[in-house]
């Protein structure tokens, strides 16, 4: 996973997530958008043959006074927080 | 933030399972549905030595029927990415090549299947071959899915709202999964996926359960249900934990 910053200010970040495709960026967006703090976050990628840019760039847009990367840290926080909580039930289950 | 989860199995199976995941969102049902299709490695065949090919087919049609043999995958931790176990085969006609014929190195990756036939030999026709199977994942070829056939739908939740108007023709009402019925899980398959013939004469109403998903989950052999789902999970998890990890630099 290799990570570039394209854009950013106080309250905006835009980030190219190398390497992924929508199964851990929409994962990662829709544990984004349950965050408080977290205003609006959204993923865009290209198809391979558009001969542009392919990888994933992410953007999220915080409340005021809140770190985007911070945010961002404590959504993979949470993604990891869902796996484990599904890994639990599921082992309980089988 | 705690999250709620509750699985449920409706249906038990090494190679074919469902369950029922309550409290999922869409993304996250989606993201380990397409982690087990395309995400969690298996081995396959990846290189051919032919030693001898008098078949019918080339050497590269025989290749592809050898890599698309499924092939057990020893557990995570044993292999890493760019080992490989060989594997041969010789066989002599008349008679036919199977899977069962493929003889390999390690105890740990077998032929999951052994009826699948590779080529039909006539007399003096014979195939000796030398094979390299990798770890790899789905999303570089088909033939290191190791889910084949994952999916999933909306818990349907099915209520009696009255009988009938008397002289109204009953109608069949098609419904496909799984259904819950006063809490009971009840896969459609019971009642002929009509609900008429399971409330007869009864006015029902249909509606999905939010966020609680039916999988269906089936494997091509490589390794269980279970450990399908296991792999899956972590092969997000570990995603995360790099993504949290690279971001704190």
């Amino acid at each position: 996973m290799e990570l570039r910053v394209t854009e950013r200010t106080e309250t905006e970040l835009s980030i190219e997530i190398g390497g992924e495709d929508h199964t851990f960026m929409n994962v990662l967006k829709g544990t984004l958008l349950e965050h408080e703090d977290i205003a609006a976050a959204t993923y865009d990628v290209n198809p391979e043959q558009s001969g542009g840019q392919t990888e994933p760039i992410l953007t999220i847009k915080t409340e005021p006074g809140v770190d985007p990367i911070d945010a961002l840290e404590e959504g993979a926080g949470n993604i990891r927080d869902k796996t484990t909580a599904f890994r639990n039930a599921f082992e309980a289950a089988v | 933030m705690t999250e709620e989860y509750d699985v449920e199995f409706v249906e038990t199976g090494d190679r074919k399972a469902r369950f029922l995941v309550r409290g999922v969102t869409p993304a996250f049902a989606n993201g380990l549905r397409r982690a087990m299709v395309a995400d969690v490695p298996t081995m396959a065949i990846d290189e051919v030595r032919f030693i001898e090919n008098s078949s019918v087919m080339f050497d590269e049609q025989l290749a592809l029927r050898l890599g698309l043999v499924p092939l057990t995958t020893p557990p995570e931790g044993e292999f890493v990415d760019g080992d490989t176990v060989t594997l041969s085969i010789d066989v002599e006609g008349p008679g036919t090549a199977y899977s069962g014929d493929l003889v390999s190195s390690d105890s740990l990756v077998q032929p999951a299947e052994d009826n699948v036939p590779i080529i039909d030999l006539k007399d003096d026709q014979r195939l000796e071959a030398e094979a390299d199977a990798l770890i790899e994942r789905g999303k570089d070829h088909a033939k290191h899915q190791g889910g084949v056939a994952v999916g999933y739908r909306h818990l349907q939740r099915v209520e009696v709202e009255g009988d009938l108007p008397e002289f109204e023709d009953e109608r069949s009402q098609i419904v496909r999964g799984v259904i819950e019925d006063d809490g009971e899980l009840v896969p459609t398959s019971e009642f002929d996926d009509d609900l008429s013939n399971r409330y007869p004469g009864k006015e029902v109403s249909v509606e999905d359960v939010p966020n609680a998903f039916v999988f269906h989950v089936e494997t091509d052999g490589s390794f269980t249900v279970d450990e399908l789902v296991t792999r899956a999970v972590e092969s997000l998890e570990a995603r995360a934990t790099e993504l949290e990890e690279a971001v704190q630099l």
